[in-house]
């Protein structure tokens, strides 16, 4: 399955990949940020992000297992930290909008993990991924391509 | 007697977070994006495309600035209230703005399913490449302002055409 276009101005990709960087220094937690990038992902259906960023997540040390419920992770248990909880309900929150907001609980529920500047960076990284997601997906990049690095 | 009536309105809601001091190197990068998008794409159908996509989104802050940026620049009051409907008012639109439109659903709502070869190959024939590209970063930058816009709860009303221009 070839890409759609190659087409992709050279200046978008390097602000939205200086976005990417800004977003993840912020945040610091290199599981957390490969866990909210996975599960944004697979809520969009990006195949390329979902490969590139399973890869991530395992090189930075995320568990199989983790991998492996990620996309059910409300039904687990002892899986995921509560902050990672937190960050994951508000990743779902965020991408999807169209169902209506983004609610108190799942808003405060971060709030209460994170500091200000660090859920500001978290939100900064569901939008971040989301980007990457609509750009992927509309240019129908295949996984495994590399369009990054 | 008089016929005016004192109409209250519910009290205007406080922003949850200022982002763009809290994550400003972040917010830069945005800001650049939006820049890097929007050059070369038809200014109108840029209005429009931002328009619609923050109605999919529900942003009320992007819906201000954007409808008040629309009409500042010559927009009609008609398509930009047309727009939630767009399907069912095509004569008020252009194909290519049509199709822009129906590429920027498709692209706001991926929850659904991908974007369809019909919508893709739509656009395609109405944006040469370039064009298409930048479209399609376009519709990406508004999604990410619409993501920012309702998670930090961004008040609505008081945009004034221009503010952000340096």
């Amino acid at each position: 399955m070839p890409a759609r276009t190659d087409r992709l101005s050279a200046d978008v990709y390097h602000a939205l990949a200086a976005a990417s960087a800004a977003a993840k220094e912020g945040l610091g937690d290199p599981v957390l940020v490969e866990l909210v990038m996975l599960r944004a992902s697979q809520i969009n259906r990006c195949a390329f992000c979902v490969d590139m960023h399973l890869t991530l997540a395992r090189k930075n040390g995320v568990s199989e297992r983790s991998l492996d419920l990620l996309q059910v992770w409300e039904e687990t248990d002892g899986v995921f930290t509560a902050p990672e909880r937190a960050a994951l309900a508000l990743t779902e929150a965020v991408t999807v909008l169209t169902d209506g907001f983004v609610p108190d609980e799942v808003y405060e529920r971060a709030a209460a993990h994170f500091d200000a500047p660090a859920l500001a960076h978290l939100l900064a990284l569901i939008t971040v991924i989301n980007s990457w997601n609509r750009i992927m997906v509309s240019r129908r990049t295949p996984p495994g391509e590399l369009v990054w690095q | 007697m008089t016929t005016t009536e004192t109409r209250t309105y519910a009290p205007e809601h406080t922003p949850r977070l200022p982002l763009a001091q809290l994550a400003p190197e972040f917010y830069r990068a945005m800001v650049r994006l939006e820049a890097a998008a929007a050059k070369g794409l038809d200014p109108v159908v840029y209005e429009l495309v931002k328009i619609r996509a923050s109605q999919i989104n529900h942003c009320a802050f992007c819906l201000d600035m954007h409808t008040k940026d629309a009409l500042a620049s010559g927009e009609s009051v008609e398509r930009i209230v047309q727009l939630s409907a767009w399907e069912e008012s095509e004569h008020f639109y252009t194909e290519k703005e049509l199709a822009a439109l129906a590429l920027t659903e498709a692209i706001t709502v991926l929850t659904d399913g991908f974007v369809p070869d019909e919508v893709y190959e739509r656009a395609a024939a109405h944006f040469d490449e370039a064009e298409l590209a930048q479209l399609i970063a376009v519709i990406t930058t508004i999604n990410a302002w619409n993501r920012i816009g309702v998670s930090t709860r961004m008040v609505p009303g008081h945009y004034t055409p221009g503010m952000y221009k340096n």
